[in-house]
């Protein structure tokens, strides 16, 4: 007998469990099959040994199984959790629908036209179809929260909101611009939050001022030249919006916010403003000398959501965005920060540079000056598009990201990150 | 406790006198790759465990070539196909090595017991059986004096987990053949008598010996997926596993097989004076007027290794 035979006859044990782990080659394996094909006992054999490997392989993985009470109640009701469970994952999927897009569309409020004392519109001028007033109010008043302010854009619902500041502010959704007036004011442009003002100030205030941004859309009664003054309006609406975003980076323009209410064109010296609702964290005081042209100042809530789903390259969902300025950052489901240039045309990664994974980001600004918009608005130009007129304010903008430890960096770039 | 350490010589461990030198650089690298001197073992027995292996086996060589030495190239592709880890435990636990022992009932008890109880599909016939082996294995058992421990055959080829699995199943198999001749035929229904023996036409006649070349004629692997499927009626998921190949492998290898001796029986009906058509007829034929036992075609016949083995 040899050392591969049992009995005589029979393969050692060695030979079986090699053929079975594949462990034996070539004529060697071709003897132990010959052998198997004729000896039912071997085959037996090497069938009951695979099926114990099979038995130990499960039981290794399979976890330790719990106790279960024969007569647990909740058993009786494992049918009723299901669709339970589905109605509130409906629910809660709908809510959180809601809720983004509340949140999408809720920064951008079309506010009403502003209207100064001067005068009240032509007989001949073209009356607006919708327009809302509002009336000044009495003291100051604090801003309104800007997801309420987004659903109430209604003009009926103007005049319940809260006056975000000492001068009358209307937010409405005019379908069209305003109605024309001539000798009408030029827009100013206020923040949502103001200190209160002095009575010379309050005097001088502008009787009505809409909160947020306020763009200059009609001030031409004309219709002739109407055209070519929108073009120039456009131009120059272009031209503040970049400079608003180099000097305010923290107030970064939403897609929609861009596209105002120029939706006909006014004969009439009226204004449209376009407020883009802010959140108090952006507020920015604002000091009024005189019944001035509005400034306008777009701004955004610290972590925007885009009007489209964005496409992370990594194919992931963000789990947080920021945006600032023309810097966009999210972070995607594993960590990963990615940064835009270009409003989240293009995206780069950002490399590593934190401990931990990354959950949030979101963007902050150290106030270091308050917005003086009264020069501006004795140049007559607005507080945007004069960056040399002193009323840009001094912020410092900067994001901050936060790990799953909590601990948090920071960054002006959104390239180069610093531990806090 | 450990077994006694009476055993101290190579010999009485299984470590015969290697002839064939061992490359020092292989013999380095694979005493550093397993723990044998956690186990007791010191290099010289160690080595000497490596060259019993590769003696044996002829360091994976044909037998053609025995003069001519394994070079370490050889040798080293030899026991890297080793379970080398495996084969010093065996070899210490052979021993009599304490730690050995300990590390062998840390790691291996439990599988064992389980596996017994998988093979018998009973607890207490499983535990009954694992005990055996394990006593077995501790070198309970005598000869000629001298303890002899089961794990001496083990070679190192496949893991030891394996060959204890194996080693149960043969235990187990040869232990269920061993008692079922002895049930009592009370109450045992005798066959009816083999009703008288019917000359066969000559047709059948052909058949019969057609089909049993064709059987004989395949390969050993056939052979074996025949016997698995048709006779043992495994699972075609079980043979796959066995022979390292998907399912849909074996499959289409039976399909194949089938079609091939089908193909051959009316190749051999033709070459003994049967027409085509004539050939086709008589496949047809009922398998009940037929005088062929496959099983006893194919288990009757022992492979022609293995009977030199038994008879040398």
């Amino acid at each position: 007998m040899t050392a591969t035979s049992q009995h005589g006859f029979h393969p050692d044990a060695e030979s079986l469990s090699a053929l079975s782990e594949q462990a034996l080659e070539g004529r060697e394996r071709a003897e132990v099959l010959a052998h198997l094909a004729v000896c039912g006992r071997c085959r037996q054999v090497v069938a009951l040994a695979r099926e114990a490997a099979d038995a130990g392989a499960v039981t290794a993985a399979a976890p330790p199984r719990k106790a279960i009470e024969p007569n647990a109640w909740w058993k009786q009701w494992r049918l009723v959790w299901v669709p339970t469970a589905v109605v509130a994952a409906f629910a809660a999927a709908s809510i959180s629908v809601y809720i983004e897009q509340a949140d999408r569309h809720g920064p951008n409020i079309k506010v009403a036209e502003q209207h100064t004392t001067q005068g009240a519109a032509p007989a001949s001028a073209p009356a607006p179809t919708e327009q809302a007033e509002a009336v000044p109010p009495a003291s100051p008043a604090p801003a309104p929260p800007p997801a309420h302010a987004a659903k109430h854009a209604h003009p009926a619902e103007a005049e319940q909101m809260p006056a975000p500041a000492p001068p009358a502010v209307a937010a409405q959704m005019p379908p069209e611009p305003s109605a024309p007036e001539p000798g009408a004011v030029d827009q100013v442009e206020v923040a949502r939050e103001r200190p209160p003002l002095s009575g010379a100030e309050e005097q001088q205030a502008p009787p009505e001022l809409t909160a947020g941004t306020i763009r200059p859309a009609y001030s031409q009664p004309a219709s002739g030249a109407w055209e070519a003054k929108q073009k120039q309006a456009e131009q120059q609406r272009q031209a503040e919006v970049d400079t608003s975003q180099m000097r305010f980076r923290k107030f970064k323009a939403a897609p929609a916010a861009v596209h105002g209410a120029n939706v006909a064109p006014p004969a009439g010296a009226t204004e449209t403003v376009t407020v883009t609702a802010a959140p108090p964290l952006e507020t920015q005081p604002v000091a009024l000398a005189e019944p001035a042209p509005m400034l306008e100042i777009k701004s955004s809530r610290g972590v925007s959501t885009p009007a489209r789903p964005l496409q992370l390259p990594s194919g992931l969902a963000a789990v947080s965005i920021a945006s600032g300025g023309h810097f966009l950052l999210a972070i995607d489901k594993a960590g990963a920060l990615f940064l835009s240039e270009d409003q989240g045309a293009t995206w780069e990664r950002i490399a590593t540079q934190w401990t931990g994974r990354a959950v949030a980001v979101r963007q902050q600004a150290r106030d270091h000056g308050a917005l003086r918009a009264a020069p501006a608005a004795q140049n007559g130009t607005t507080g945007r598009s004069s960056p040399d007129a002193g009323s840009a304010p001094s912020l410092t903008v900067f994001f901050e990201l936060s790990n799953n430890k909590n601990q948090t960096w920071v960054s002006t770039d959104g390239r180069t990150w610093t531990s806090k | 406790m450990a077994p006694t350490e009476s055993v101290a010589s190579a010999a009485e461990t299984g470590i015969p006198n290697g002839t064939a030198a061992l490359d020092r650089a292989l013999a380095d690298e694979l005493w550093r790759g397993c723990d044998a001197a956690g186990w007791g073992l010191t290099r010289d027995e160690f080595e000497q465990i490596l060259l019993d292996a590769g003696t044996a086996r002829n360091f994976g060589l044909a037998e053609v070539s025995i003069a001519t030495p394994a070079t370490p190239k050889q040798q080293a592709a030899f026991f890297r196909g080793l379970c080398v880890a495996d084969l010093a435990l065996a070899r210490a636990c052979a021993r009599g090595n304490e730690r050995a022992w300990e590390h062998f009932v840390a790691v291996y008890r439990q599988p064992l017991t389980r596996a017994a109880i998988a093979i018998t599909g009973s607890e207490t016939l499983g535990r009954d059986l694992a005990e055996q082996l394990y006593a077995e294995l501790y070198g309970l058992n005598m000869r000629e004096g001298q303890r002899r421990c089961p794990l001496l055959s083990y070679r190192g080829r496949g893991s030891l987990m394996a060959w204890l699995r194996t080693t149960l199943a043969q235990r187990h198999v040869d232990h269920y053949r061993r008692t079922r001749r002895e049930e009592p035929i009370e109450g045992f229904d005798a066959p009816a008598p083999d009703p008288p023996p019917q000359t066969p036409s000559r047709e059948l006649s052909l058949l019969e010996r057609s089909i049993e070349q064709a059987v004989s004629g395949r390969d050993a692997e056939d052979r074996y997926l025949l016997a698995a499927y048709y006779l043992d009626g495994q699972t075609l998921l079980g043979i796959a596993r066995v022979l390292g190949v998907h399912e849909a492998t074996v499959s289409r290898k039976l399909r194949r097989a089938a079609d091939q001796i089908r193909k051959q029986i009316l190749r051999n009906l033709e070459c003994n004076g049967m027409s085509r058509r004539a050939a086709q007829e008589a496949m047809g034929a009922d398998p009940r007027d037929l005088e062929v036992n496959l099983k006893k075609l194919l288990q009757n016949s022992q492979s022609e290794a293995f009977q030199e083995q038994a008879a040398s």
